[in-house]
C-alpha cells in the first residue's frame, strides 16, 4: 500500500518510548499504614528496587502501541489508485436558484446538490483541479482550480441558495470560459434543470448534468398587486394562483394586512392552471399587504382531508407574497395665484389630490392653512409664508425663497445631473424658457435646474424642516406646458413635495437593486430587511440624490426610512416668515392618515417567477446537448482513495477500548461508591455493627 | 469521668488525675458504672479461686447450694450431719455444699506498634475496652489481672479486687505506649502463660496482625483458660483509603511494600482480610474460645452491652 506522507512512519518510535515507560519502575509516595502482613499475601508488584522492571502482560500496554501503530499509519496517509473518472481540469456548475429550495428531496434540492457535487469530485484524478460556480441570481466564481478535494468540498458546502431566479445560462458561459484555459475540461452542472427555456449558449468543454429532484408538487402565488379604483380610494388586491402540480390540489389562500390576518379564501385548483383572485376593500390604511398560500386544515366533517388537498407543496418560497399598499390619504394643494391652466391641469391629474384655488388677496383672507399638503405660489407671494411645503413659481421679489437679483433673457439649461430625481423621466432637450427670474440659490437648496451663470432655474430643498421648490420662470414664458415633459416634472415635484415617491411600489425581483430617492435634508436611509437586519445607506458625496440598495436577497418588505442630516445654524437668524391660520370651519380632509411616518419608503421583494415556480425536475439531456465533444487520446487520470479516515475511525474506536480499559476502576469505585452511599462505614463480616 | 461517687471522697483530684486523659469522660459516667456493674464475666466452668467470692468454685465448701452427701468420718463438724437421714437409715451422713469463690480475670492488652495507629486510635480503644472489662470484673468481685504485651514479654501488672481498685487499673494503663519495635505475639502469649497461676476468664485485645496470630490463640487457650480474642481493627484497616502507586510502611517494622492500588487490589485486600479473621475465629473456634471483631468505632456501651453479651463473653 502506497503512502502520501511516507515520513511519518518514523512515528513508530514512539512504541519503544511506551515500552521504556511501562518498564521503567513508578516512584511511589510512601503511606504509612498499621502492618502489612496482609498487603504483603496479595502484592502485585513486589519486584526489586530497581529503575527497571521485567515488562509484564498488560492490555493497556497492547492498547497503546495498537493505537500508537494505527495512528502512524493515519498519518502517513495510505491510498489506493484507480482510474479516474473525471478529467483533470474540471468545472462545476451548482445550481444556487430558488426553486433548488424544494424540499420533495431529502432534506432539500440545494442540500442534496452539495452532496451530489462533493462525491462527484470522488472521481477526480489525484492531480486534478475543480473551478466551482454557483447559478444564483448571478453567476459567481466560488472556487478557481482548487486542488485540495476537502477544500472544494467546503467550499461547496459554503454556496449559499439564492431567494430569486438562477442565471444558468451565464454560468454556464462563465465555465465555459473557465473550463477553455485546459485542454480536455470538463463542465459538470449539478442542477434540477427545473424550467422551460434551455440555455442559448454553446460551450466546447462537454457537459455532464448531476441532476437533483423527484417530484414538481408546486403551487405559486406569480402575481400580487393593489389596484386603485376610479375613485382613488377605493383598492382592491389582485392575486394569482399558479398550480404547477400536474394534479388538482386544493390551498387556502391568506391575506394579511400590516401583518393582521385580513381574509381567507380555500381554493380548488386545477392541474396546470392560474387562477386569479379579487379582494375588495382592503381595510383603510394598510401599507403592507401579504398573501400566503398554505395546506387546507383537515377538517374533522372532512374524512379524507389530506387526501382532497392534494400532494403538499414542496416549494415554499413563493407561496408567500408581498405589496405595496400606495397611500390613501386624500391630499390637497391649494394654488395662490391669478390662474394658471397648465398648472392647474398638470396638478389635478395627480392621483389622490384635490385642488383648490385663489388668489392672492384671497389667501390674506383664508384661514385652515393647516389643512393644505401642499401651496402652490404662481407668480405671486406672500409677506409671511405658511408653515407647509411651498411650490414658489417666478417668484415676484426676494424672500427666504431666494434673492431676485433680475431677470435673464432666454435663459440656457444647464448640465443636469443624471441621477435628479426631479427630472427622472422628464426630457429637457425641447424646452425653452423665454424669460426667468435671476435668482441666488439660497443655503438650503440644491440645484435642481441649472440656468447661466450659477442662476438656478429649478431648485429643491428643506427649508426650516419644510419642503420647498422654487421655479425661476412662469411656465408661460416657456414651452414647457406643451410637451410631455411638464406633467412629469409636476408630477415629480408634488411626489417629492409631499413624501411620495410611487417607484419603489412595483415588486422588485430579489437580487435586484433598489434606487431609494433621499428626501430633501436627509444624509442617507436606513433600510430594515425583512429579519430585522438594518443597513445603513449614506451616499459617498454629500450632494446625491439617490442611494441604491442592494441587498434584496430576502422575500418579503423592506422598510426605508431617512436619517435626518445634521442641522445647520441658519446664519441669517430669520427662520422665516410663518403663517399663524385660524382655525377653519372647512371639514377635515377625508381619508385616514397616512401609517407611514414621514420620508419612509417601503417596498416589496417578490419571487413571481412562474420558471423558477416549476420545479418540474429535467433529466439534463437539454444541457447535455450544449456541450462540446470530450477530447480523446487523452492520458486517463489517476484517483486516489484515502484510507485515513477507516484508520482514524478505528483509533477513535481503539481509544475508546483503551479509556474505557484505564477507567474501568473508576467506574467501578464510583458505583461502589453510589451503592455503598448507606452502608457506611465498611464492616467485616462477623464484626459488630 | 463523673464517676466521683464511685470514688472515695476524699481523693477527688487524685482519681481525676488517674483518668487517661484522652479518655471520653462521659464514658464513665455514674449510669455506665452502674449498668457495668450488673454484668458479669461469663465463666462455663468451675475454677478454684483464692478468696470468698460469689463464682462457683470447684471446691467444697459454706453456702447454700447443696453438692452432694459423703460419709461421716471423725472430726467432722456435727452441724453439716443430715439427721433426717440418720433416723431412716441409721448412718451419718455429712451434707456438702459448693463453695463460692472469687475467679481471676485475665485481660492482656497489645501495645505492639501496629496498635497505635489508626484513627480512631486502637491502643486508646483497647485500654477503654480492658479498663471496662476490668470494672466488670471488679464489680463481680474476681481478681483482675492485667498485662501489656510488648515485644517479647508480657508485662504482669499486679492482680487487683474490689471496684475501688479501678483507679489503680486506669493508672496502670494511661502511660502505657505502643511500642517501638516489633512485637511477637505468640512470645508475648507464651510468656503470660508460663506466668498464669489461676484460671479464669482471659482476655487478649489485639489488633491481632502478626504471623503469629494464630499460635498466640492457641498459647493461651493452652492455659484452659476461657479464652476471648477482641479484634480491634480501624476503619481504614476495613476500607483503605488508597489509591495509585504506593510504597506501604510498616508501623512495626518500617519495612516497605510496593503496590498499586486499584479497585481490584482494595476488592482483593478486602477479601483476604475477610479470610484471615475467618481463619483466626476458626482457630479460636477449635480452641474453644470466642473471637469477636471490633472496629474501633463502635462506641464502649454498645461493644459492652451489645457486642460482648451477644458473644456470651459477659452476661
Amino acid at each position: 500500500m502506497p503512502f502520501l506522507a511516507p515520513l511519518a512512519i518514523a512515528g513508530l518510535a514512539f512504541i519503544p518510548l511506551i515500552l521504556a515507560f511501562y518498564m521503567l519502575r513508578l516512584r511511589r509516595e510512601e503511606r504509612a499504614v498499621s502492618s502489612t502482613y496482609l498487603w504483603q499475601q496479595l502484592v502485585r508488584d513486589v519486584e526489586a528496587n530497581a529503575p527497571w522492571q521485567r515488562l509484564r502482560r498488560s492490555l493497556l500496554l497492547l492498547l497503546q502501541l495498537l493505537l500508537v501503530a494505527i495512528l502512524v499509519l493515519a498519518a502517513a496517509r495510505p491510498f489506493l489508485e484507480r482510474p479516474a473518472g473525471l478529467a483533470r481540469d474540471v468545472v462545476l456548475v451548482v445550481d444556487a436558484s430558488a426553486s433548488m429550495g424544494a424540499t420533495d428531496v431529502f432534506p432539500d434540492r440545494m442540500t442534496a446538490a452539495k452532496r451530489a457535487a462533493a462525491d462527484a469530485l470522488v472521481e477526480l484524478p489525484s492531480d486534478g483541479k475543480v473551478s466551482i460556480v454557483a447559478a444564483g441570481e448571478t453567476a459567481r466564481v466560488v472556487a478557481n482550480e482548487v486542488t485540495d478535494r476537502g477544500r472544494a468540498a467546503a467550499l461547496i458546502e459554503g454556496i449559499t441558495q439564492t431567494a430569486g431566479k438562477g442565471d444558468l445560462t451565464e454560468a454556464l458561459r462563465l465555465a465555459d470560459a473557465l473550463a477553455s484555459r485546459a485542454r480536455g475540461a470538463e463542465i459538470i452542472v449539478v442542477t434540477d434543470d427545473a424550467g422551460s427555456a434551455a440555455p442559448d449558449l454553446r460551450t466546447q468543454a462537454p457537459v455532464r448534468v448531476v441532476p437533483v429532484g423527484r417530484d414538481r408538487h408546486n403551487q405559486a402565488i406569480a402575481a400580487l398587486s393593489v389596484q386603485t379604483g376610479a375613485g382613488g380610494v377605493k383598492r382592491s388586491l389582485f392575486v394569482s394562483i399558479a398550480n404547477l402540480d400536474a394534479s388538482a390540489v386544493s390551498r387556502r389562500l391568506q391575506v394579511l394586512a400590516d401583518g393582521q390576518p385580513f381574509t381567507a379564501r380555500d381554493l380548488f385548483l386545477d392541474p396546470l392552471t392560474q387562477t386569479q383572485v379579487v379582494i375588495d376593500e382592503l381595510p383603510p390604511g394598510t401599507s403592507v399587504v401579504e398573501a400566503r398560500l398554505s395546506a387546507l386544515e383537515p377538517s374533522g366533517a372532512e374524512a379524507s382531508g389530506a387526501e382532497a388537498a392534494g400532494p403538499p407543496d414542496q416549494l415554499a418560497a413563493d407561496d408567500a407574497a408581498w405589496a405595496i399598499v400606495p397611500s390613501d390619504r386624500l391630499q390637497r394643494i391649494l394654488l395662490v395665484g391669478p390662474g394658471n391652466v397648465y398648472l392647474q391641469n398638470a396638478l389635478s391629474l395627480l392621483p389622490n389630490v384635490e385642488l383648490y384655488g385663489a388668489t392672492a388677496e384671497e389667501y390674506a383672507t383664508t384661514t385652515g392653512l393647516e389643512q393644505f399638503d401642499l401651496i402652490v405660489f404662481d407668480g405671486v407671494l406672500p409677506a409671511e409664508l405658511p408653515d407647509k411645503p411651498v411650490l414658489a413659481i417666478a417668484p415676484p421679489r426676494t424672500s427666504v425663497l431666494g434673492t431676485v437679483s433680475g431677470t435673464l433673457e432666454q435663459p440656457a439649461i444647464g448640465r443636469v445631473a443624471p441621477d435628479e430625481p426631479l427630472l427622472r423621466d422628464v426630457d429637457l432637450t425641447r424646452i425653452h424658457v423665454a424669460e426667468a427670474q435671476r435668482m441666488e440659490l439660497p443655503a438650503w437648496a440644491r440645484t435642481v435646474l441649472p440656468g447661466p451663470s450659477s442662476a438656478p432655474l429649478l431648485y429643491s430643498g428643506l427649508r426650516d424642516g419644510l419642503a420647498t421648490a422654487v421655479l425661476a420662470f412662469d411656465v408661460r414664458q416657456s414651452d414647457l406646458p406643451l410637451q410631455v415633459a411638464w406633467p412629469i416634472l409636476v408630477a415629480n415635484l408634488s411626489g417629492e413635495l409631499l413624501g411620495r415617491d410611487a417607484s419603489t411600489l412595483q415588486p422588485i425581483k430579489p437580487g435586484a437593486p433598489v434606487e431609494l430617492v433621499l428626501p430633501p435634508g436627509t444624509a442617507g436611509m436606513t433600510v430594515t430587511a425583512p429579519d430585522g437586519t438594518l443597513t445603513e445607506l449614506r451616499p459617498p458625496d454629500g450632494g446625491a440624490a439617490t442611494v441604491t440598495f442592494v441587498g434584496t436577497s430576502q422575500l418579503g418588505a423592506y422598510t426605508a426610512e431617512p436619517i435626518p442630516a445634521p442641522v445647520e445654524p441658519n446664519p441669517s437668524g430669520s427662520p422665516g416668515a410663518r403663517a399663524t391660520p385660524t382655525p377653519s370651519p372647512s371639514p377635515s380632509p377625508s381619508g385616514s392618515a397616512a401609517p407611514i411616518a414621514a420620508g419612509q419608503l417601503r417596498f416589496a421583494v417578490d419571487l413571481f417567477d412562474l420558471e423558477e415556480s416549476n420545479i418540474a425536475p429535467g433529466d439534463g439531456a437539454r444541457l447535455t446537448a450544449i456541450g462540446g465533444q470530450p477530447v480523446t487520446g487523452g492520458e486517463a487520470g489517476i484517483a486516489r482513495d484515502e484510507w485515513w479516515i477507516p484508520i482514524a475511525l478505528a483509533a477513535l474506536a481503539l481509544l475508546l477500548v483503551e479509556w474505557l480499559v484505564y477507567e474501568r476502576d473508576g467506574a467501578r469505585r464510583i458505583r461502589g461508591w453510589l451503592g455503598g452511599l448507606g452502608r457506611r462505614p465498611r464492616t467485616p463480616k462477623g464484626a459488630a455493627r | 469521668m463523673t464517676d466521683q461517687r464511685a470514688a472515695p471522697a476524699s481523693e477527688p483530684e487524685k482519681r481525676h488525675d488517674l483518668l487517661p486523659s484522652a479518655v471520653d469522660p462521659t464514658v464513665f459516667d455514674e449510669t455506665f458504672l452502674r449498668q457495668l456493674e450488673q454484668l458479669m464475666l461469663v465463666t462455663r466452668k468451675a475454677v478454684r479461686g483464692g478468696m470468698k467470692g460469689v463464682r462457683r468454685s470447684a471446691k467444697r465448701g459454706v453456702s447454700v447450694e447443696f453438692a452432694d452427701y459423703r460419709d461421716y468420718s471423725m472430726g467432722d463438724d456435727l452441724r453439716t450431719l443430715d439427721w433426717n437421714i440418720y433416723a431412716r437409715l441409721e448412718k451419718l451422713f455429712i451434707k456438702l455444699f459448693i463453695e463460692e469463690e472469687d475467679v481471676t480475670v485475665h485481660i492482656l492488652l497489645d501495645a505492639s506498634g501496629s496498635m497505635g495507629t489508626g484513627e480512631p486510635d486502637k491502643l486508646l480503644f483497647g485500654k477503654r475496652a480492658a479498663a471496662a472489662l476490668a470494672y466488670v470484673g471488679l464489680a463481680s468481685y474476681d481478681r483482675i489481672s492485667l498485662a501489656v504485651l510488648q515485644g517479647r514479654v508480657a508485662r504482669r501488672y499486679p492482680a487487683v479486687r474490689g471496684t475501688n481498685r479501678i483507679f489503680q487499673v486506669l493508672a496502670d494503663l494511661s502511660p502505657v505506649q505502643a511500642a517501638a519495635g516489633p512485637t511477637d505475639l505468640a512470645a508475648c502469649a507464651r510468656h503470660y502463660a508460663a506466668q498464669l497461676t489461676q484460671r479464669g476468664p482471659l482476655i487478649l485485645i489485639s489488633d491481632c496482625f502478626d504471623a503469629n496470630a494464630e499460635r498466640a490463640i492457641s498459647e493461651l487457650a493452652g492455659t484452659r483458660c476461657e479464652v476471648a480474642v477482641l479484634q480491634t481493627l480501624s476503619p481504614e484497616e476495613f476500607d483503605p483509603p488508597l489509591e495509585g502507586d504506593l510504597r506501604l510502611v510498616d508501623a512495626e517494622s518500617g519495612s516497605g511494600v510496593d503496590i498499586t492500588a486499584d479497585l481490584a487490589t482494595i476488592d482483593a485486600y478486602r477479601a483476604r482480610l475477610t479470610a484471615w479473621q475467618a481463619g483466626l475465629e476458626a482457630v479460636a473456634t477449635k480452641r474453644r474460645a470466642s473471637f469477636v471483631p471490633v472496629p474501633t468505632t463502635l462506641p464502649l456501651a454498645d461493644l459492652v452491652f451489645a457486642e460482648l453479651r451477644r458473644r456470651r463473653v459477659v452476661a
